[in-house]
């Protein structure tokens, strides 16, 4: 997001730099169930994006004074690896993007698992980038969604996430790292589907009433792609 | 048959049933599963352990205080294993049962590193979390700790034990199942009985299992 | 005590009502006092309620950020010091600190509250502008205190001079450039009701957050934070609420810092 004095044109003759229509994803690739340690995890290419999730437990609280009594505590670290970017070497060890990201993944994670069910316990949800390209915590957070789902720990319903942002005045999907960079406003936001419930809504930029409200149901129409994308890697194992 | 994930409804109406939450008065799957619309039952094809009254499970000795034995699990419940109650009458007897000591009064030597089978005699909720207060020790010398998904737990042991059996019979391995999702094998052919429960684990979902399995221990066995 | 007036707030929100006779979206009093640290070269403290937040301006000379090299650097950081409140611990930043700086990093980032540009001295110097959110006293709401306070310091701050090596912050200087303001709305969600500028009390047991930063045309920042979830119908009415209710903070800024 933001400016710079050599920004690019992100829309010519209509089209985006990667030849995208304004509302399209660029391709999406899960698979479920990659990691035999883990208790579920998946693979997910999406764009240039390669996210691998992993759910471990649920299992005793760790140090035993986070515990919560009522119900599990969910830890979640997502992180972007030192060689994800096509800049430069990243910094290893959680930044403060990471933390904020870790933050409202795990909250994300909170409204669905059945947290009540374990009380004492604690699940830990990581989100690795191995290749970066812009849209990181939407990739993060639909792959770890397939990931809790199939390890078998109770959830309510299985969220994606996808961003929408703004290109001069026109609202543009799942933005690339590119568009991220010299977009007029990026807003990534996480869905329970079954009831259209809102999980992660960040957003900076500039954008109208209007405009956030085209963002919200062109997420939500791609969240029926996405949808059936992780319910497809799902039901892939079983068939 | 159809396969369902969480979140997908599984009744208009509330429903009582394991693996599934009601909201709004409707009834939706928490976990991956096989939906039988006619009969309505739901069996997950992945789940976590939730443990029950009377579940034999099987476990590491952690720690070992004033003789009580905390087990290791592999679950986020912690077991613990008591003292046996003070007799009642005489030295090590309780006359509730003529006067002969019971299997469960009978109290095993733990060392912590120790495997155990138990059964679980009460799910209490302490303070901070979930204690499961086992019984009936069984310390297991010896042999090979197999870690199975808790879901495929069922499988391994098949309709009224046939599968357990064949397993047992097929690699003359002695094969004890914990419900955590722990299976400790002993005996001549563990590495068959080993490669045996991880295709049950593998193509559980899969029909002609059992025929499949019989395939592979007859061929291992003939080679020899 | 939490239990209690979780209690408390739910049997009072049952009847319509808040603590200390509040309209579901109604903010408590707010107060801005301007240049209450005038060694930093722009300072506010505000208070909502009981909530008090104190942001200090501070400009440095150093290197631009390698992606931009010829403009200067904003760097927002937030403290919830330990005598702000009995739940605040000393060590380093939690992640709700983390967060908390770093959504009102990105409204004033936004809504281009420091001119950049025009901290620009010469290649590879440029100017970075510390803004440092201290959590003087904690009940509710630092997110709308800390954006308040911000745009308040740095839309009244000194702009220092870079003569000859020398960094001269006394005497006669203007102003900080500044090309935008911002504000924010923070609303709370407890049970199904949504309440405008949450308390203490309202916070404990809020299930989620949503923080709407705008300045009199468009959203500028937002963020969605806890557990629990806002539909999509809740989304559009809290924006049209932001829009509504910004305009009182506007105008308190704009008084604060005279014009």
């Amino acid at each position: 997001m933001g400016g710079g004095k050599n920004k690019p044109e992100l829309i010519v003759d209509g089209k985006r730099t990667d030849g995208r229509a304004f509302d399209e994803l660029r391709p999406i690739k899960i698979e479920a169930g990659v990691l035999k340690n883990a208790e579920g995890s998946a693979y997910l290419e999406w764009g240039n994006n390669k996210v691998l999730a992993a759910v471990y437990g649920p299992k005793e609280a760790q140090p035993k004074h986070i515990a919560d009594p009522d119900r599990a505590i969910i830890k979640c670290r997502y992180q972007m690896a030192p060689f994800s970017s096509l800049e430069e070497h990243n910094r290893s060890g959680p930044n403060r993007r990471a933390i904020e990201i870790s933050k409202v993944t795990k909250e994300v994670f909170e409204n669905v698992i059945l947290l009540d069910n374990f009380p004492g316990s604690e699940i830990d949800i990581f989100v690795e980038v191995l290749q970066s390209d812009g849209g990181t915590r939407a990739a993060g957070i639909t792959a770890a969604a397939v990931a809790v789902a199939s390890s078998g720990i109770p959830m309510r319903d299985i969220p994606y996430a996808v961003s929408a942002g703004k290109a001069g005045d026109q609202i543009i999907l799942d933005l690339n790292k590119i568009e991220d960079n010299y977009s007029d406003a990026d807003m990534p936001v996480a869905i329970a589907p079954r009831n259209n419930d809102i999980l992660l809504l960040q957003m900076d930029g500039s954008l109208s009433k209007e405009q956030v409200s085209k963002a919200m149901e062109m997420i939500q129409k791609a969240g029926e792609t996405v949808t059936k994308l992780q319910r497809d890697a799902l039901e892939a194992r079983y068939r | 048959m159809r396969i369902i994930l969480p979140g997908d409804k599984i009744s208009d109406n509330p429903v009582r049933m394991e693996n599934a939450i009601v909201e709004n008065g409707k009834t939706y799957a928490t976990v991956m599963g096989m939906l039988d619309d006619e009969h309505g039952s739901f069996i997950p094809l992945e789940s976590v352990w939730y443990p029950r009254q009377g579940d034999f499970v099987i476990g590491i000795v952690e720690n070992s205080k004033n003789n009580v034995h905390t087990v290791q699990l592999d679950s986020p419940f912690r077991g613990l294993i008591l003292p046996p109650p003070r007799p009642r009458f005489g030295r090590g007897r309780d006359d509730r049962f003529g006067g002969r000591p019971q299997r469960e009064e009978r109290q095993e030597i733990l060392r912590v590193g120790d495997v155990v089978s138990c059964f679980v005699k009460d799910v209490k909720r302490e303070a901070d979390q979930i204690i499961l207060i086992l019984e009936r020790p069984r310390r297991l010398f010896g042999g090979k700790l197999v870690e199975v998904r808790p879901s495929k737990i069922p499988r391994v042991i098949g309709k009224a034990s046939t599968m357990l059996k064949q397993l047992e019979d097929g690699t003359k391995c002695t094969i004890l199942v914990g419900l955590n999702g722990i299976v400790w094998m002993k005996g001549e052919n563990v590495p068959l009985a080993q490669k045996a429960i991880n295709k049950i684990q593998e193509e559980a979902h899969i029909s002609g299992l059992t025929e499949r399995v019989t395939e592979l221990l007859a061929s291992q066995n003939g080679g020899s | 005590m939490r239990a209690e007036n979780e209690e408390y707030i739910l049997e009072m929100l049952g009847k319509g009502a808040r603590e200390h006779e509040r309209e579901h979206m109604q903010y408590r009093e707010i107060k801005i006092q301007t240049n209450t640290i005038p060694h930093a070269e722009g300072s506010a403290t505000v208070d909502i309620g009981n909530t008090k937040v104190l942001v200090g301006v501070k400009l440095a000379v150093g290197a631009p950020l390698p992606d931009k090299p010829d403009e200067g650097a904003l760097v927002t950081g937030a403290e919830l010091l330990p005598l702000a409140s009995a739940e605040y611990e000393t060590g380093p930043p939690s992640p709700e600190a983390i967060e908390f700086a770093r959504v009102v990093d990105r409204g004033i980032r936004a809504a281009e509250v420091v001119d950049l540009d025009a901290l620009f001295i010469e290649k590879d110097k440029v100017w970075t502008t510390f803004v440092d959110i201290y959590v003087l006293n904690y009940d509710g709401n630092l997110f709308d205190a800390a954006t308040l306070a911000s745009t308040t310091a740095l839309l009244g701050a000194r702009m220092p001079k870079y003569e000859d090596g020398n960094v001269i912050r006394e005497g006669n200087l203007g102003r900080l450039k500044t090309k935008g303001s911002v504000t924010s709305c923070t609303f709370a969600k407890v049970g199904k009701n949504v309440l405008l500028d949450p308390n203490g009390n309202e916070e404990r047991i809020m299930s989620a957050r949503l923080t709407i930063a705008n300045d009199q045309d468009v959203v500028k920042a937002m963020q969605k934070g806890l557990r629990g979830s806002f539909s999509y119908k809740e989304l559009t009415d809290l924006v049209d609420a932001t829009f509504d209710k910004s305009k009182q903070l506007r105008d308190m800024v704009n008084k604060a810092v005279g014009e």
